[in-house]
């Protein structure tokens, strides 16, 4: 058998503004935590990816904050296209950031009707919980058990954080065990990658000056 | 909203997009403003398909439409050129990770006798091609030859014609080459829209049949490139590019004055908010006596249950009428793609015929192409004013963009856009300052 690639798995962030997503991307990708929001750690950062062994099986998780467009605006479509998973993040010492989650998950059984869902409640840290777990057990009954487990964390001193991710990349494991060998039969959609090394092309409709006629390999 | 920025952004059209992303990736603090409460402008994809009937008052698509959301359709038809200039600005942006593409089955050139043929691209195809006759192949494969021969900074290359002087018009005649082969060479493969080329100097229509047989080598059945779920997906793409190094996106928000001071601008107000800032660029709708409206181009998008017929079943075309096959000055592009691109529910085919509007009925201009595609189950048709800004932007610091013309790609995009960019900034864009490979690393 040729050998296979470790499968890639787009888990996205969703929820208010505020409630820790780029606190949660944060810890994943550099285990670090910064008190007050500041955009600029994360500035320029896509995504991040890390490997899994479920197992035995090895699987990447990448994970993609929403770079804060949820703050003003509204997130775009594409964000949730391609996506495996989602994580609705909201704050428990901020019932609101509650509630408004089923406008979120509408969101992403729109945008992503695949994604496997998680709930996570952050900021566990805090003395004040204001949700508890009825309501997130409610949540779930409500939304026809769409949700596929329920998690609580800290980005503030780490707890629960790995423990979430590690928990995901076992799901997801386990719902594409059937789908990834099906897989091989419809894709012949791409990715555009940068075309090989080949010797530079002075007739190539560039603009002068502009560096993008050289290739990167 | 009342900060302070160094360029503000109206519209989220793919060019404001794009130029967004540029902006912020220079270190440039952007604020994003659409009025629409949707990412796109007119770049956008239209979904659900309820949405696109209401958009034209069409009563509601019945059951035969299949699910509503599962249609995104776009307003503008392009496609990417696989070795153009989109494709170098998403690949050195790093955005081409947030999209997957297709490839265009087919590009087809119709003719007098109102058939459409293959477009043939190299000696193989020209040989087999029910284009042309004998003699004619003979002549027009020698000048593929030259074509591919071709370098600028070669003059033993040249044939004895320097490409800086020689018009496009004499080298044809050179090899001897038809008014047909001519045609389908200048249109088709050149992706010219009239005929002024033929008294330029060669160089730019040879480079413009190198971009197109270069694009086809790079991922074979046509030199084209189509995003699943539609064109929409780009300017999201840019706009997420400009919000990750920092651009701020508000939507939904109305912009009701540029505020100017001393014939310079200095801020955007909404209602009662007033953002202030260095620059704006938009597009002409958010300025509209800064642009004249220098023409029209008419759409027809149309929704089918079957492919276009003569095109081997094919579930994306390109199909080019050149402008003198049907006396006319400008051609008509018909383009299709279909469910295979998440743009349809299963089954269904979205089809667009367009040009640039040269009489005062514009219904009868795009007749040519409605007639190739068979039944059409609906039809939606838009007449679009295309603007140019009246001036460069220097003095006022409001740089416009143009609007989409009738060409099929996106090679006219780009270039607007790097110009702008250049403009507004004094420089150009440097492609080194995107991190794109951050994200990408393991660990």
């Amino acid at each position: 058998m040729a050998l296979t690639k470790v499968p890639e798995q787009k888990v996205i962030l969703c929820g208010e503004y505020g409630v820790g997503k780029s606190s949660l991307f944060r810890r994943y990708a550099a285990n670090t935590f910064v008190s007050s929001s500041d955009r600029q750690s994360t500035l320029g950062l896509d995504h991040y990816e890390r490997q899994y062994k479920v197992n035995d099986k090895f699987i990447k998780l990448q994970l993609w904050d929403t770079g804060g467009m949820e703050r003003v605006a509204s997130i775009t479509s594409s964000y949730y296209k391609f996506a495996e998973a989602a994580i609705l993040v909201f704050s428990l010492d901020n019932p609101a950031s509650f509630h408004v989650l089923s406008q979120h998950l509408l969101d992403i059984v729109t945008y992503a009707e695949n994604a496997k869902i998680f709930l996570c409640g952050n900021k566990s840290d805090l003395g004040a919980q204001q949700v508890t777990d009825q309501d997130m057990e409610t949540f779930c009954e409500q939304c026809h058990n769409l949700v596929s487990a329920t998690y609580r964390t800290s980005c503030k001193t780490g707890q629960g954080v790995e423990e979430m991710f590690s928990d995901i990349a076992q799901h997801l494991v386990q719902a594409n065990r059937s789908r990834l060998e099906l897989q091989a039969m419809d894709t012949d959609s791409f990715k555009i990658t940068p075309p090989g090394p080949e010797p530079a092309d002075p007739s190539c409709l560039c603009v002068k000056n502009v560096k993008c006629c050289c290739v990167v390999g | 909203m009342d900060e302070e920025y160094d360029a503000i952004v109206l519209g989220t059209g793919l060019k404001e997009c794009i130029l967004s992303g540029m902006l912020s990736v220079s270190g440039k603090k952007v604020l994003h403003i659409d009025r629409n409460k949707y990412y796109g402008g007119e770049s956008a994809s239209i979904t659900p398909l309820e949405d696109l009937f209401s958009r034209f008052n069409a009563p509601k698509p019945d059951e035969t439409y299949g699910r509503g959301r599962d249609w995104n359709v776009d307003l503008i038809p392009k496609f990417l050129m696989a070795h153009g200039q989109l494709v170098k600005l998403l690949i050195h942006t790093g955005v081409t990770r947030y999209l997957e593409f297709k490839s265009v089955e087919g590009s087809y050139v119709y003719n007098k006798s109102g058939k459409i043929s293959k477009v043939p691209v190299d000696e193989k195809e020209a040989f087999s091609s029910d284009l042309m006759g004998l003699f004619e192949k003979r002549r027009f494969k020698n000048f593929l030859v030259y074509v591919q021969d071709f370098k600028e900074d070669d003059p033993k290359t040249w044939k004895d014609m320097n490409p800086n002087v020689t018009t496009m018009k004499t080298v044809y005649d050179k090899f001897g080459l038809d008014p047909n082969t001519q045609d389908f060479t200048g249109h088709a493969l050149a992706l010219y829209r009239d005929d002024d080329y033929l008294n330029l100097p060669s160089l730019t229509t040879i480079k413009r049949i190198k971009l197109y047989s270069d694009s086809l080598a790079r991922y074979g059945k046509s030199p084209y490139l189509y995003p699943m779920y539609g064109l929409g997906e780009l300017p999201q793409g840019f706009a997420r590019l400009s919000a990750i190094y920092g651009g701020t996106y508000m939507l939904d928000k109305p912009v009701d004055e540029l505020v100017m001071e001393n014939g310079h601008v200095i801020g955007v107000r909404s209602g009662k908010e007033m953002a202030r800032c260095k620059q704006v660029y938009c597009d002409a709708s958010y300025v509209p006596d800064k642009a004249r409206k220098t023409g029209q181009v008419i759409r027809c998008i149309c929704l089918m249950s079957h492919p276009v017929p003569g095109t081997n079943d094919a579930l994306s075309t390109q199909i080019i009428i050149p402008q003198k096959q049907v006396g006319r000055k400008s051609d008509i592009y018909v383009s299709l793609v279909s469910y295979t691109h998440q743009v349809a529910a299963k089954n269904w085919f979205v089809a667009m015929v367009s040009t640039t509007v040269e009489t005062d009925q514009p219904e009868n201009e795009i007749q040519h192409g409605l007639k190739l595609l068979g039944p059409i189950q609906q039809k939606f048709i838009w007449i679009q004013d295309y603007y140019e800004p009246i001036d460069d932007g220097l003095a006022s610091g409001i740089f416009i963009s143009k609007s989409y013309d009738a060409t099929t790609h996106f090679e006219t995009t780009c270039l607007d856009v790097l110009d702008i960019f250049r403009r507004g900034t004094g420089e150009d864009f440097d492609f080194s300052k995107v991190k794109h490979d951050l994200g990408d690393e393991d660990q």
